[in-house]
């Protein structure tokens, strides 16, 4: 998915009659179009473009400017090397090999839109109290939250991530309580935070010390260089 | 067995107790094991006298135990030399004396602190020494009947106890693993012990009858287990045993102290979260079957029926409305799942509670020290166990699959992961090989431990040199210290400084019993 809320121009595409293409180009264009639309949505490096159709350097390149133009081809990031330009025909949409799958944007995992996405649906859950999988995703189907289609997997996506955040837990309700309206068994989330709102974990004993995160405790010692007495954290921490 | 920091630790509780020389001895002892006087005064190079008191400082504080070995069948070794260990988990207990306090003064009274602040201090009393310490500073002496009484009390809630055998003879060839049974009763849920230290704290603790029993050999225990062939006990054999009641020695039962902690943490974790029901459930059972469990720590808790329960969380305050519904379905979230329920008898895994405890202190170390995209990933790994190559790890956790590695590395590089690379013969694919990561939780949770320990030391430390730093403060007269100005600032510092260091060091603690002792 390249996103969400932005609508791809080329899905609307209607499929290329590759016959009338044909006679627009040029036989270099013809043999490189070919080529390109041969790998379907995997797409095809340049050099490789090179290596297969021992077309001269120069040549490719005007080309696949050309194709481009006509809006033949795009360019697409390829997660596994983005240092490496991409082709793909117009009518495809890059694979997950490429695009690193739904989450990625350029070649780039969308943390913004991510975060986005589970922080509506942990104030739904929060909202809810207890909400099922299913539950979540309907509500996002009905609520135009997202413009376009989520997928479930999509959804189990976020969910795992949030319970692997901590921010929800995964739970079988017991039929009691506030799970009375989630059949007895039924895997559901229940929201951690009081708030509804991420990254409310609360820190443990070693967590609120300095030695108990300190980068340096290894070359710690009584009475070396670094040391409880001379120890900079502690410093900052006792600075009343 | 202690981790090394753990060692370096003990130590220094022992060298603030009780000195230098005593934590000589007492390093030496854990260093090395288990040695002889002589060897002893050879790593010491202390004198035959210095070593001798020290060891009898250290036994008097429950630190230390003596034993011998058992000679071998042979009959060739026939000196028997008495050989000293230290006790690592006692020494730690120290620390937490304060908690133990505060148990007694929850469930039993004011007297029974103080007898029992007494215990702590002096390692061991006779009732003597309790009614003369209870004494001092009165008018009138106490009566031995009162201290008695108040001992009493104590004895029966398993507080205190007997000291241990002062040199029980221990086999330590360790072929023998017949389990020795004490009582037809206990064999069932009684494990061979398995360390030396175990064997020898085993070896010398008194049977559970007279363990807790006042009267010496009558058989009969506070419970009120009498045995049959104790009723003809004679007047005279009565008096007897007036005399040899000075002579027994108390001490407190940590063991009861640490059984207490640990259940406590238990349903405070259950109510965290599951909800309070839960906890009630859990908490009735655990006291139903106080008297029951062996060993601290306990797997399972002891199997009851579902009626049992029901009567039992039906006594308790919070649990007087709960239906057998609620009860059942309380049950099924503390894992008791109708299949696994053998002749209609529950039993808690109280092992799950401890380890997910566990994790999560680990992981708000992750968290901390790493970030939220390496806490996803730990958790992930940690939940399941099982090896995931870096793309699934990323792709799962929602992390940039360039980032994803890095951050491995790290944890790896902290011993928070255990790494594999697995060398692939694809076709394609030459001289490529995938990195696997996992969580190895018993190796982890003993560095965590060491690093606990680590971090406990510092915090003492640094407590000392607060202190040092402005020791001047200590010299100056209290109303000094009223006067609003520069030294009151620093006296309200150091107050701050103290509270915080204190309640960190206290909180460390907890951890360090859940890593531990539970
Ligand atoms: S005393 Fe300071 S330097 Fe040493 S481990 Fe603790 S925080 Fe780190």
């Amino acid at each position: 998915m390249t996103h969400l809320q932005g609508s791809s121009s080329s899905l609307k595409r209607k499929r290329q009659d590759l016959a009338i293409v044909s006679e627009s180009l040029t036989d270099a264009e013809r043999v490189l179009y070919n080529l390109i639309h041969s790998k379907k949505d995997m797409g095809i490096w340049t050099g490789d473009m090179k290596r297969e159709t021992n077309l001269p350097d120069s040549i490719v390149k005007k080309c696949l400017k050309l194709l481009q133009s006509k809006n033949l081809i795009k360019d697409v990031v390829n997660i596994q090397n983005k240092g490496r330009k991409h082709y793909m025909a117009a009518e495809f949409e890059p694979s997950k090999e490429i695009t690193g799958g739904d989450w990625y944007n350029q070649g780039r995992l969308d943390t913004e839109f991510i975060n986005l996405v589970k922080d509506v649906c942990l104030k739904y859950i929060f909202r809810q109290k207890v909400a099922t999988r299913d539950g979540v995703l309907e509500w996002s189907r009905k609520s135009g939250v997202f413009r376009v289609e989520v997928t479930t997997q999509q959804i189990d996506e976020i969910l795992r991530a949030l319970v692997l955040d901590d921010d929800i837990v995964e739970v079988k309700s017991t039929g009691f309580g506030d799970f009375s309206s989630v059949p007895v068994g039924r895997i559901c989330y229940i929201c951690k935070s009081k708030g509804g709102i991420r990254g409310e974990q609360k820190s443990g004993a070693m967590a609120s010390i300095p030695c108990g995160v300190c980068p340096r405790i290894n070359s710690c010692t009584p009475d070396g260089i670094i040391s409880p007495r001379t120890c900079v954290y502690y410093q900052k921490w006792l600075d009343f | 067995m202690a981790t090394q920091y753990g060692i370096k630790f003990a130590i220094h509780l022992i060298t603030n107790h009780f000195g230098n020389l005593v934590a000589k001895v007492c390093e030496n002892l854990l260093r090395h094991g288990p040695l002889t006087l002589d060897q002893l005064i050879h790593y010491t190079e202390l004198s035959k006298e210095q070593v001798k008191n020290s060891l009898l400082v250290l036994v008097q504080h429950n630190c230390a135990q003596a034993f011998v070995p058992e000679p071998e069948d042979d009959g060739s070794r026939l000196r028997i030399r008495t050989e000293y260990m230290a006790l690592f988990d006692n020494i730690i207990h120290r620390l937490r004396f304060p908690k133990f306090l505060e148990i007694v003064s929850r469930k039993l009274d004011e007297e029974c602190v103080e007898l029992l602040d007494g215990l702590l201090r002096d390692g061991r009393l006779t009732l003597k020494q309790m009614v003369d310490r209870a004494s001092q500073g009165k008018e009138n002496a106490v009566a031995t009947n009162a201290v008695r009484e108040i001992l009493c009390k104590l004895l029966a809630a398993r507080f205190v106890e007997r000291c241990p055998a002062p040199e029980p003879v221990v086999s330590t060839s360790f072929k023998e693993t017949t389990t020795r049974k004490r009582g037809a009763k206990s064999a069932k849920i009684f494990e061979a012990p398995e360390t030396l230290e175990q064997r020898v704290i085993f070896a010398a603790v008194p049977g559970d009858g007279i363990r807790f029993s006042l009267t010496p050999d009558t058989g009969s225990n506070v419970d009120g287990e009498t045995n049959s062939d104790d009723a003809q006990m004679s007047v005279e054999e009565n008096v007897e045993f007036g005399a040899e009641e000075e002579k027994i020695l108390w001490r407190a039962n940590f063991e009861e102290f640490i059984r207490h902690l640990r259940r406590k943490v238990l349903v405070e974790n259950v109510r965290a979260q599951h909800d309070d029901g839960t906890a009630t459930v859990l908490n009735a059972v655990l006291e139903a079957t106080r008297t029951v469990e062996r060993k601290v720590k306990m797997d399972n808790s002891v199997p009851l029926s579902l009626d049992t329960i029901v009567t039992e969380v039906m006594k308790t305050d919070t649990g007087r409305t709960m239906t057998i519904d609620r009860i059942r379905a309380s049950l099924g979230q503390l894992g008791c799942s109708q299949r696994m329920i053998v002749d209609d008898s529950y039993s808690i895994d109280l092992k799950k509670i401890i380890e997910r405890a566990r994790n999560e202190e680990v992981e708000s170390i992750v968290l901390k020290r790493y970030g939220r995209d390496a806490y996803r990933m730990f958790r992930l790994l940690s939940r399941d166990g099982d090896f995931h190559d870096t793309d699934q790890i990323a792709a799962s956790t929602l992390v940039e699959k360039k980032e994803a590695p890095k951050l491995l590395h790290k944890l790896w590089n902290d011993n928070y992961l255990y790494m594999e690379k697995i060398p692939v013969t694809g076709a394609r694919m030459q001289n490529t090989s995938i990195t696997m990561w996992k969580v190895n939780k018993p190796l982890l949770w003993e560095y965590v431990l060491d690093e606990m320990y680590h971090a406990a030391l510092n915090l003492n430390l640094r407590m000392a040199f607060e202190q040092e730093k402005d020791e001047e403060l200590l010299n100056v007269p209290k109303d000094k210290l009223k006067e609003p100005g520069p030294l009151q600032k620093k006296y309200k510092r150091l107050l701050n400084v103290w509270l915080l260091l204190g309640s960190s060091l206290m909180k460390l603690d907890d951890a360090l019993m859940l890593f531990h002792d539970f």
